[in-house]
């Protein structure tokens, strides 16, 4: 024998305690969770998350300004704001496309709260871009070489982003209930975009900032005072522009109320706010500062001593200062002579007179043994940097670099090169054209340096051979091997190798 | 006995038809059969009823509430099950979540409430076992009676049903006819149907409509009774019927004035019903 117990069905009271703004709410949930399970946001969110993986450890090698990588962020949500766009729309249409609005109109819920938990539904999505975006920030941040001061509102940029597109789909859906309209809405701004029709602006401020993302032409860093980008302003006239947006969509669900009016009046003061504030010009404060830090920049640094030499830099690179000094530690352990004691100064040197609108090139300093080191690092920055160090040891001034077409170029490379845990290839990244035979022009901080096919050919094979038996032999022969117009020739002759078959080329 | 639904000189025109004319009707707890050729407004009515079209003219209480102002007519919906003429689905949800997702339209808001109702009504049509499953791979008497349990869900008092059994099999239509029995236990059902054994087997009460108009307002009994001495058998289709056809007994049974000394038959709730569209002048014969 069993017995049935029948539950009892919900009363009124119990059913609806909360009313329609918490019907509104649970909707949004129902609605979110769907919208996070569709395939396109699956593959979306895939992607994004591969994208920070696969890019984050490589960022500015390994060495990142935080004021950069805040920005770094913003072009990976843009997928997922695509994908958002999409489904939101999609979820919108449901009804129409499955013909329940027959049965959905008569029910409790107004069409215009529908709407509104339809642009709830996106936060999700928007929270979890700012979990992604908090991350690869944060593994940027943790980064023993990171440095600099990353910025919470280009943080907010790709969750902002994902809120504005997801908006976008839910009006689009309400005033266009066709599936077609945002693919089309996708086509049309990659068509614009690429036919020069989306504003990019020709200055630092101005229209370009109305984008939704707005980049730098610039790669490098620099100190985070100086960049004064209108982050915040930007922050605002996106979170404006996706709530007028997403409060729009409500209105065209059928939202109706002085409250709705009133919210789409603030969204849209917010979003004319930040538009007009971002766009305005660079104060003038900042173009003196970034003058100042350009041609003056000792009054804005600090220096410490390590091992004799002083090193200047911004203070957001003050944590670098022993990774410097450890290059040039290796490149003097080589050198002989006054070299090997000789205290350099090494200053750090930025171009900021446009921002990070555009770059510049860094003259190079007449001052006896000082080298300027960039704000990057990492990656081919540091044979770069041993490269100017050693050349500076070699010939007395980068000024004097500039005419070490002679000999001195192979001690100078050899000087720089051989203490790398892999010589030949950096011999490869220290050059423009990655190559390690014929002539190539080789980067420095300031003025690039010249090696001609006869000097790779000495300097590959003194690479080859052991660096301390080279090392005894560059001491012994230091002044000889440094001594202006000392031919390539002769330096392969003094450490024990094949002469070059062509002549150093000194116009 | 509880007025339900009150209504009265309900008019409603689309373009030159007129599509509900002066409708007044009174609804109480139980099953009410609404019958009617096709055109004949039903579906308005129930639109009407359930708010999701406004009438032109007259009025209507629904529960006691006002569905002519929108304070009114949220407290309809709030009370309201409505299972429309070949209700939409959306196929990707299973059929809790449909249930769910209507549930939470109907604003109920407390999520441990809300589920055990759900489960609830879909209990009661029998769908427990195939609750988790997507409704595109339900048959169409499962989705029929998901559509059902949507319409139950949150206990109603007023329940709109639009041709529920349309496409049915028998097996399936006499299980809907138990849930439909069932629902009209203590609240309010109006059922619109083109089957008239469904509502000679379920109703309390029968409304016959014709050219937007309500025809006849009765018992099944008093409906079938309007064709008392109105049915005979004959050995060919008497010319006089107003309807007539061959039976499986090879006679022919008539619908209509009968003849002198006709061989009288006993009448049903169909015969009731094509008589009183007869006299509404509605030509709804069947020809042998």
């Amino acid at each position: 024998m069993s017995a049935v117990l029948e539950e009892a069905p919900v009363t009124e009271r119990t059913a609806h305690s909360g009313g329609a703004t918490s019907a509104t709410l649970d909707l949004a949930l129902f609605e979110a969770r769907r919208l996070l399970t569709r395939i396109p946001m699956l593959l979306a969110f895939a992607a994004y998350v591969a994208w920070i993986v696969w890019r984050t450890p490589k960022f500015e090698d390994g060495f990142p300004a935080l004021q950069n990588a805040d920005r770094a962020t913003q072009s990976g949500p843009l997928l997922v704001g695509l994908a958002v766009m999409l489904c939101a729309n999609h979820a919108v249409l449901r009804s129409q496309r499955h013909d329940t609005e027959r049965h959905f109109g008569v029910l409790v819920l107004t069409p215009g709260r529908r709407t509104a938990a339809h642009v709830l539904s996106v936060v999700p999505a928007v929270l979890l871009v700012a979990v992604g975006v908090a991350g690869q920030f944060g593994w940027e941040a943790l980064r023993p070489g990171a440095v600099g001061t990353g910025s919470v509102a280009e943080l907010l940029v790709g969750p902002l982003l994902v809120l504005l597109f997801g908006a976008v789909g839910v009006l689009l859906a309400r005033l266009i209930p066709s599936g077609f309209a945002v693919p089309m809405a996708i086509v049309l701004f990659f068509f614009l975009f690429f036919a020069g029709a989306v504003p990019t602006g020709t200055g630092e401020r101005g229209t370009r900032w109305l984008a939704p993302v707005v980049g730098e032409m610039s790669s490098g860093a620099i100190p985070s005072d100086l960049m004064d980008r209108p982050a915040a302003w930007h922050a605002l006239y996106l979170l404006g522009l996706g709530l007028t947006v997403g409060l729009l969509a409500v209105v065209a669900g059928g939202g109706r109320g002085w409250a709705l009016k009133g919210a789409v009046a603030a969204a849209l003061a917010l979003a004319v706010t930040g538009g007009v504030a971002q766009t305005s010009g660079l104060p003038a404060k900042t173009v003196v500062a970034r003058a100042a830090a350009t041609n003056n920049p000792e009054k804005q640094q600090t220096c410490v001593n390590r091992d004799g030499s002083t090193y200047c830099s911004f203070p957001e690179w003050q944590p670098r200062t022993a990774t410097w000094a450890s290059v040039v530690r290796h490149v003097q352990s080589l050198a002989g002579g006054r070299a090997h004691t000789q205290p350099v100064l090494v200053r750090q040197r930025i171009y900021a007179t446009d921002g990070l609108y555009s770059d510049g090139a860094i003259d190079p300093s007449a001052n006896p043994y000082q080298v300027t080191v960039g704000t990057g690092w990492g990656g081919n920055r540091v044979p770069e940097f041993s490269a100017a160090v050693s050349s500076v040891l070699v010939a007395g001034s980068e000024k004097a670099t500039g005419g070490m077409c002679d000999g001195r170029m192979v001690t100078a490379m050899w000087l720089a090169l051989s203490w790398q845990p892999d010589p030949m290839r950096s011999l490869r990244d220290v050059r423009l054209d990655d190559s390690v035979t014929g002539s190539a022009i080789v980067l420095s901080p300031t003025d690039p340096l010249q090696m001609t096919a006869g000097q790779t050919d000495v300097v590959r094979e003194l690479l080859a051979k052991p660096q301390q038996s080279v090392a005894a032999k560059v001491k012994a022969h230091w002044a000889e091997l440094t001594a202006p117009k000392v031919t390539s020739a002769r330096v392969a002759e003094l450490l024990g190798v094949a002469a070059p078959k062509e002549a150093d080329k000194c116009d | 006995m509880t007025t339900t639904v009150s209504a009265s000189g309900l008019s409603l025109r689309y373009g030159a038809t007129r599509a509900l004319d002066d409708v007044s009707l009174r609804l109480t707890p139980g099953v009410t059969g609404l019958l009617g050729p096709n055109g004949a407004g039903k579906t308005t009515l129930l639109r009407v009823l359930a708010t999701a079209v406004p009438a032109d003219g007259g009025a209507f209480t629904v529960l006691g509430q006002d569905p002519g102002t929108a304070a009114g007519r949220q407290e309809v919906r709030r009370r309201l099950g409505y299972l429309p003429q070949t209700p939409g689905f959306h196929p990707d949800f299973t059929a809790f979540e449909f249930v769910d997702y209507v549930a939470i339209l109907k604003e109920l808001t407390d999520r441990g409430a809300r589920h055990r109702e759900v489960r609830r009504v879909l209990d009661q049509v029998d769908l427990s076992e195939v609750r988790g499953k997507r409704i595109r791979k339900l048959s169409g008497g499962m989705r029929q009676r998901v559509a059902l349990a949507a319409a139950l869900v949150g206990d109603p008092g007023f329940l709109v049903l639009d041709e529920p059994t349309v496409g049915l099999d028998p097996e399936q239509r006499m299980r809907f006819r138990e849930l439909i029995a069932q629902a009209g236990e203590g609240r309010t059902v109006l059922l619109s149907t083109h089957q008239t054994e469904d509502v000679a087997m379920l109703c309390h009460r029968v409304l016959v409509m014709a050219g937007g108009a309500i025809r006849f307002d009765g018992t099944p009994a008093e409906l079938t009774a309007r064709a008392a001495g109105r049915v005979w058998n004959s050995t060919g289709r008497d010319p006089g019927a107003k309807a007539g056809w061959r039976t499986g007994t090879g006679s022919f049974r008539n619908v209509g004035n009968p003849p002198e000394g006709a061989d009288l038959a006993e009448p049903t709730l169909e015969d009731g019903y094509l008589l009183t569209l007869d006299d509404a002048g509605v030509r709804a014969g069947v020809a042998a």
